[in-house]
């Protein structure tokens, strides 16, 4: 195949009357993991949303593998080998963590391949081996998270979308779920869709990032040049210089270059 | 109102200075509104007694500073009504004001505080604080520093600096113990006395300081010949007080005529303020004028095929009337109806969507605007004036409103001696000119000969007696081949189209002529996201092929209108978003030529590299 893994173009996606993105373009390589940034609002989740299917567009096309897929039911969509793990983990809280990884692997038939995946996902997060009977109401958060990847995992998607991952997670937690991302990436050869708000870390495991703001993009890059950008330093990793008082509180404008 | 506007006098109501009209007008209208500006969001009036009771404390809070007649005074700021307070008040006590563009950085700060030797500053906010403090070292002649917005600024001990309501305390101490002193100062006040600063920006090297006396800014009141203005009039100002056409606008004629003048709430919510407000007086510079045709035909370009019909067949029917009264005639009873109808159904609402609607009196200057655009204000209804004039000199002609001339910048007005040079530049004399360059003796004698201002713009006057101004003179082009080309008339036709903020051609020396094209961002994205062309951030936007081809087919348009020596083979979008903040933009946002030919050398380079087309 020759174009990227996901060609979002152009898209548009409103609530109701509200437009919450407007006019949004981006692109996945295959093997790629490509970091969204952006603050509360951006329009980041309803980015991943429009992807998988859960919301639909008025304007553009997501093309994945080079059939456009926008508009679509979510199950088609995940069918074709999307996984999108929502914000926030959205665990089946009744159901035992086994139970839910096995969610994940609902559409499958392969009952080899699908037991093979699931000792592949106790491999990369053992903690959930240990809590396999229990119901996943009773798990920690970042057990959650580790749930909810894994689960998004058991329908061997080529493509997973990861909505703020390290939301709600301590420091030594966003790391470890972090380098199980890049490994699910890099053994698997799962491409990656990251939203995040911890720009550090998510520019670190990507090799690439967009940056949004009010619904639309306002930069793209290099994940190593975005790191090195004056703005993202600022407005993103809290870097700022604090001028002759060591006091500064207002805000330079941004410029996004 | 009487007012003289005759050869031999500078008189405006029996008034020689600003003060002193200050003075006496304040003392007239008492009560009524002076100046209106939004707090969280909603307009507070200030009345002429407040004006001058802030003026009165800031000019004792200053003497009782240490300042003496002649001092230099600096304000550092965004339009404000502290702006202007601090500039009457300044003025009041026999300081010299100096607007600093608020948009500068550290390093051009430094140069204008310490070229003009100025001992008292006001700096806006925190921001601007900043950027003294990052060159304090550099300034020891600054004694203090007064902030207007003292938000943020709670814990900090800094000798020099301190808050505005601190210099109003001041003054009031001040003024109970030495009354009348400001009066007496005042009233001693000579036309002749330094009133102002005025820096412009140097393309070429660094900023000169424009003396200016207080007989220019007093002529200055009376620069709208032929319309009149009154108490009820609005006026919203957003252009840079520094600047000398805001200036002339927001402080020298309320002055006189007592409108009302409104602050934009800030310089990104501009349109909306214009929305608000509907303004009876507008000036603008082209750019905005460029900005609010822009806005209109994309929104036409989304309506409905019945918007649009109405939208053409109005501009159609009523264009006739514009014809004829560009042609100088009156236009006849069926042109005037059809007008009235076309106005009533379409044009009414695209004012009212502007906020234009009210404007009776508008006017462009400061830079050269396309006639087309011109003509398209006209169709609506809406007869610009165009106003010409520069720093040194102030505004000197205008356009009449009877018989119309668009494309030309008008005559002079009364007071003003006018004459074109043999290399064809525009000689301007009268006796309320400035007084030549701050510290630069050699630069003064350069520019006022005999008299006379050399402007540096190249111009004629036509048969009706009009000055048309073709270029600056630096600015001509000689190609290779040896033809005179003016740039600036291919740049605003360029400029007329939606798509195209502003353009810089190229070609002095040169085998054919090429262009540097700066995109409107909004008009842009909207043409991409209609046509479904992908594109992240503005440098993406720029590096589509399909925008690069709508640029060119924009410039093809034009291209049409010109002669082949005078067309432009090839072109390079500038693909760096830029804000007032950089050097590439004056503070009035048009790019700057000289500036932009260095910077962007490879584009030019890679433009003159293979074939032509």
């Amino acid at each position: 195949m020759s174009g990227p893994l996901l060609d979002i173009r152009n898209i548009e996606t409103y609530y109701g009357p509200v437009m919450a993105i407007r006019g949004v373009s981006l692109t996945v390589e295959e093997g790629e993991i490509v970091a969204v940034l952006g603050a509360n609002g951006a329009g980041k989740t309803t980015l991943l949303k429009t992807a998988s299917g859960a919301l639909d567009c008025r304007k553009g096309q997501v093309i994945f593998e080079g059939n456009e897929i926008q508009c679509r039911e979510p199950d088609w969509v995940a069918r074709q080998g999307i996984a999108h793990v929502p914000e926030g983990r959205e665990v089946f809280p009744l159901l035992t963590v086994t139970e839910n990884l096995m969610m994940g692997a609902y559409c499958r038939t392969d009952r080899e391949d699908i037991q093979k995946d699931l000792e592949t996902v106790y491999g990369y997060f053992p903690a959930l081996k240990e809590l396999g009977s229990s119901l996943a109401a009773f798990l920690s958060g970042g057990q959650q998270q580790m749930l909810a990847i894994g689960r998004g995992f058991m329908s061997r998607p080529k493509l997973l979308l990861l909505d703020e991952p390290s939301l709600g997670l301590s420091p030594m937690l966003v790391s470890e779920i972090f380098e199980t991302i890049s490994r699910l990436n890099r053994e698997q050869n799962i491409s990656i869709l990251l939203v995040e708000q911890n720009a550090h870390i998510a520019l670190q495991v990507s090799s690439r990032g967009y940056v949004m703001e009010v619904g639309g993009m306002v930069m793209d890059d290099d994940s190593d040049k975005l790191l090195e950008s004056e703005d993202i330093k600022e407005f993103y990793l809290g870097k700022k210089d604090e001028g002759a008082r060591g006091l500064r509180r207002w805000k330079k404008k941004k410029t996004w270059r | 109102m009487t007012e003289n506007t005759g050869h031999s006098s500078f008189l405006v109501d029996d008034c020689d200075t600003i003060p002193k009209l200050f003075l006496k007008k304040t003392a007239e209208r008492g009560d009524k509104t002076a100046m209106r500006e939004k707090d969280f969001g909603i307009w507070q009036s200030y009345t002429w007694a407040d004006y001058r009771a802030r003026a009165f404390e800031i000019a004792h809070g200053l003497l009782s500073l240490g300042l003496k007649p002649g001092d230099v005074v600096s304000i550092q700021s965004e339009d404000c009504k502290e702006w202007v307070f601090a500039d009457i008040g300044i003025m009041l006590c026999g300081g010299i004001v100096n607007g600093v563009y608020p948009t500068y950085q550290p390093n051009q700060v430094a140069y204008t505080l310490m070229d003009s030797n100025c001992r008292f500053l006001f700096v806006e906010d925190e921001e601007q604080l900043d950027k003294y403090l990052d060159v304090e070292e550099e300034l020891p002649n600054i004694e203090k520093v007064i902030v207007f917005d003292w938000r943020g600024l709670r814990g900090l001990k800094h000798d020099k600096v301190m808050p505005i309501e601190r210099l109003y305390t001041l003054g009031q101490e001040y003024g109970r113990d030495n009354e009348g002193q400001v009066e007496s100062i005042v009233q001693n006040g000579r036309p002749e006395d330094l009133a102002l600063l005025i820096y412009t920006s140097g393309t070429t090297g660094m900023p000169k300081g424009s003396m200016i006396p207080q007989k220019y800014l007093v002529f200055q009141t009376t620069i709208n010949v032929d319309f009149e203005q009154t108490e009820s009039d609005q006026i919203l100002t957003y252009l840079p007080l520094c600047h000398v056409a805001e200036r002339v606008f927001s402080i020298c004629l309320p002055l006189k005529s007592g409108c009302v003048i409104n602050f934009a709430e800030s310089p990104e919510t501009v349109a909306r303020d214009f929305q608000e407000l509907s303004p009876t007086l507008v000036f603008a510079v082209p750019r905005v004028w460029e900005k609010f045709y822009s806005r209109v035909s994309t929104s036409m370009s989304e309506a409905t095929w019945f918007g649009r019909t109405c939208y053409n067949l109005g501009l159609r029917a009523a264009s006739a009337r514009a014809r004829k009264l560009l042609d100088g005639k009156t236009p006849g009873v069926v042109d005037e109806l059809k007008y009235r109808l076309a106005n009533a159904l379409v044009f009414r609402n695209i004012k009212q969507l502007l906020g234009l609607d009210r404007a009776h009196y508008l006017a462009t200057g400061a830079a050269p605007i396309s006639t087309s655009l011109l003509e398209w204000y006209l169709i609506l209804g809406l007869s610009i004036t165009e106003v010409y004039g520069q720093t040194e000199v102030g505004v000197v002609t205008t356009t009449r409103p009877k018989p119309l001339r668009q494309g030309t910048v008008g005559e002079p007005i009364p007071g003003v001696d006018l004459k074109i040079s043999e290399e064809g530049e525009i000689l301007i004399r009268h006796p309320y000119q400035f007084d030549g360059y701050l510290n630069q003796p050699e630069k003064t004698r350069e520019t006022i000969i005999d008299g006379w201002v050399h402007t540096g713009d190249v111009g004629e006057i036509d048969e009706n007696g009009q000055l048309k101004i073709t270029d600056r003179m630096k600015d001509i082009i000689i190609t290779a081949g040896g033809k005179n080309v003016t740039p600036s008339l291919f740049e605003n036709e360029l400029k007329f189209s939606p798509y195209v903020s502003d353009a810089v051609v190229i070609g002095d020396q040169k085998k054919y002529l090429t262009c540097l094209v700066m995109i409107d961002k909004e008009n842009v994205e909207h043409h991409a996201q209609m046509h479904s062309i992908p594109f992240t951030d503005y440098r993406s936007l720029c590096a589509r092929p399909e925008v690069v081809e709508l640029i060119g087919s924009e410039l093809n348009k034009v291209n049409k209108k010109f002669s082949s020596v005078e067309q432009i083979k090839k072109f390079r979008l500038i693909d760096i978003l830029l804000t007032a903040e950089d050097e590439e933009l004056t503070p009035t946002m048009k790019l700057k030529r000289s500036y932009v030919s260095n910077k962007y050398n490879d584009l030019i380079e890679d433009m003159y590299r293979g074939p032509s087309r």
